[in-house]
């Protein structure tokens, strides 16, 4: 089986470094942290209450899913966001360039070096996760959903970070354009809804009504949050946790007729279904993109003609 | 036949084939009309003050930058339309390069051969050969970071040779070596000659030029000023009829008899000096140089003027030349 050189040479070489294993132990430290506090807080409500303290564990799936998710979505754009422009900080860029690979392939070499990484990191954690399933009787499907999810932030996280690194000369503008991009995708995203509530409220207040449009297809604007990874989160753990839709509940609230495409997403597993491919598209467009701004040659245009 | 400035067209019988070529930097025009022909097995010397346009020329010729305009053939194949087949025929050393920490040569070596798809085995193959060719063969199990400058340089030589490329294109290798490790880059290549690779390098060192290339370029303000056998260009330039006679005694009847020659001018006259040009047989010039002795010239020596290679830059790099 052919594997991507750059994903066995940059593997190989961060683990003979001591910054992985510093970075095992911080990874485990805050989720230890984080699981102590989640089990004193599991504790303490279960004196004042009658509920179970095993049954209200599997509370910490949630807690330390999320908190694997985050430390993913954090250090993984930074991974990406130095690898070009790292390699040309090494001055090993143009060689690259130069051998048979093509840029699309060193750019999925990156990304799977990162993706690989974080999914390690993930998978040291299963000890500490699986006590939820042990203790709170929970399905080991949500476990094998989790490292899904899980590969699909750090994919989706990488590609930020790797179109950055092609976009920027060095690395710490990179990771910072990363962070940029998160907001755009955590913030923008929901842009459309705010003004939306504003809009609204205004033509409540100054007429009294709203127009038969906005009434029946309104809710549709829930759909530019297919793109914003907090509420594909909440969906996905209110989804295994609750048995309930978060986006299908904001859309109920909203007390208007819904039709359009916001009816089949509210309806089953759509919204996660679609977002899920919506998010590994985009992602494999920014990596076309950063693949096409590393190529030396495609990247530029002739300029003037044959003198 | 050495390298030459217009020699042929598409699909000619050469290694590199450069026709019309420009490139520009906003107003400052880097490259301009260079066209040049390396045949197969050449050993190039690219020569030229800073800012010339070799390294830009080289970055163009390894896909590393698109021309303006004009067309590069590697092997007879177009490198602008055909990157990926043109990546094969290419190994490139760069006058700055980096190398990965915590990697060794075995395994840079073998990272490097595995990015043109080759089998482990083959690579194994390959890289020991290489690494003894480039003398790094007690090295297989170091990391790379901690070789020596010139080790590195040699070790790129052999990274870039791994998939067995027809061209090996090098800027500036001996930038920052010691003499030692000059004298090796310098036997590595012409060992890789004379095994039938064809070679471009690019240097300022024009004495090691001069004693390892076949073939020069000379590039100034972005155009192609001289090119083609060391030889030739030589003769083109300082011309093959000069001759230096040096004597002790004589020097006015030296000049009267040179004068008594048509095919015969003075160049210029020093103490114990007369350098001449002419165009006469060596047998001619026998008969001159006799008829100086028998005049009592006491002559001391004489022989054809030589250019060499830093004299020949500084005459067609020279402002006004």
């Amino acid at each position: 089986m052919y594997l991507n050189p750059i994903v066995k040479k940059d593997v190989k070489v961060q683990a003979r470094s001591m910054k992985i294993c510093w970075g095992v132990f911080a990874y485990e430290l805050i989720l230890a942290l984080v699981f102590f506090l989640a089990m004193s807080i599991i504790q303490g409500e279960s004196r004042y209450s009658t509920s179970n303290v095993y049954s209200a564990m599997v509370w910490l799936y949630p807690v330390l899913a999320v908190t694997q998710l985050i430390i993913l979505g954090l250090v993984v754009p930074v991974r990406t966001a130095s690898a070009i422009s790292g390699e040309k900080e090494r001055q090993t860029f143009d060689i690259m360039m130069t051998t048979g690979m093509s840029p699309f392939s060193v750019i999925m070499g990156k990304v799977m070096t990162a993706i690989v990484q974080g999914m390690f990191f993930v998978v040291a954690s299963m000890p500490v996760m699986a006590l939820s399933f042990i203790i709170g009787g929970m399905s080991w499907a949500y476990l094998f959903l989790f490292l899904g999810i899980a590969f699909l932030v750090s994919l989706f996280a990488a590609s930020i970070g790797i179109l950055c690194s092609s976009l920027c000369k060095k690395s710490i503008s990179a990771v910072i354009m990363s962070y940029v991009f998160y907001l755009l995708f955590f913030l923008g995203t929901a842009v459309p809804l705010i003004i939306y509530w504003i809009v609204v409220a205004n033509l409540e207040y100054s007429l009294g009504t709203v127009p038969q449009f906005v009434e029946s297809y309104g809710a549709n604007i829930y759909l530019f949050t297919l793109l914003n990874p907090a509420v594909y989160l909440a969906e996905f753990f209110a989804g295994i946790m609750a048995g309930r839709s978060v986006v299908s509940s904001m859309v109920s609230s909203m007390g208007t007729q819904n039709k359009g495409p916001i009816v089949l997403l509210t309806t089953g597993y759509w919204w996660l279904i679609f977002a899920t491919i919506l998010f590994v598209g985009v992602s494999f467009l920014f990596l076309w993109i950063a693949s096409k701004r590393i190529n030396p040659i495609k990247g530029q245009r002739r300029k003037g003609g044959r003198r | 036949m050495g390298a030459c400035m217009d020699m042929g067209k598409r699909g000619c019988d050469g290694m590199l084939q450069i026709n019309h070529l420009y490139k520009s930097y906003g107003k400052f025009q880097a490259v301009s009309n260079l066209t040049l022909h390396i045949p197969k097995g050449d050993l190039f010397g690219f020569v030229g003050p800073n800012g010339a346009g070799k390294t830009t020329t080289i970055r163009m010729v390894c896909g590393l930058m698109l021309p303006n305009s004009g067309d590069i053939f590697i092997n007879g194949i177009d490198a602008m339309a055909h990157q990926k087949e043109i990546k094969k025929q290419i190994g490139y050393v760069p006058d700055f390069f980096g190398v990965y920490d915590n990697l060794k040569v075995r395994e840079y070596m073998d990272f490097y051969g595995s990015m043109y798809r080759m089998n482990s085995r083959e690579i194994q193959r390959i890289s020991d050969d290489l690494l003894e060719l480039v003398n790094l063969s007690d090295k297989k199990e170091v990391f790379v970071d901690t070789l020596s400058r010139g080790m590195k340089q040699r070790l790129c030589v052999a990274r870039a040779l791994i998939h067995n490329p027809a061209l090996l294109v090098l800027d500036e290798p001996n930038s920052g070596l010691d003499p030692r490790a000059r004298v090796e880059m310098k036997e590595l290549l012409q060992n890789l000659r004379s095994m039938g690779k064809t070679i471009v390098i690019s240097s300022h060192i024009l004495s090691e030029l001069s004693e390892m290339c076949n073939s020069i370029g000379i590039m100034n303000h972005g155009s192609l000023v001289a090119a083609g056998r060391i030889e030739d260009v030589m003769e083109g330039v300082f011309g093959n009829n000069q001759l230096v006679i040096t004597l002790d005694e004589g020097r006015e009847t030296a000049i009267r008899i040179v004068n008594e020659y048509t095919k015969v001018e003075v160049d210029s006259v020093g103490e114990h000096e007369i350098k001449l040009s002419h165009n006469m047989t060596k047998t001619e010039i026998a008969q001159m140089v006799g008829a100086m002795i028998a005049g009592g010239v006491v002559v001391t020596g004489f022989h054809k003027q030589e250019g060499d290679l830093e004299t020949l830059f500084m005459r067609v790099t020279g402002d006004g030349q």
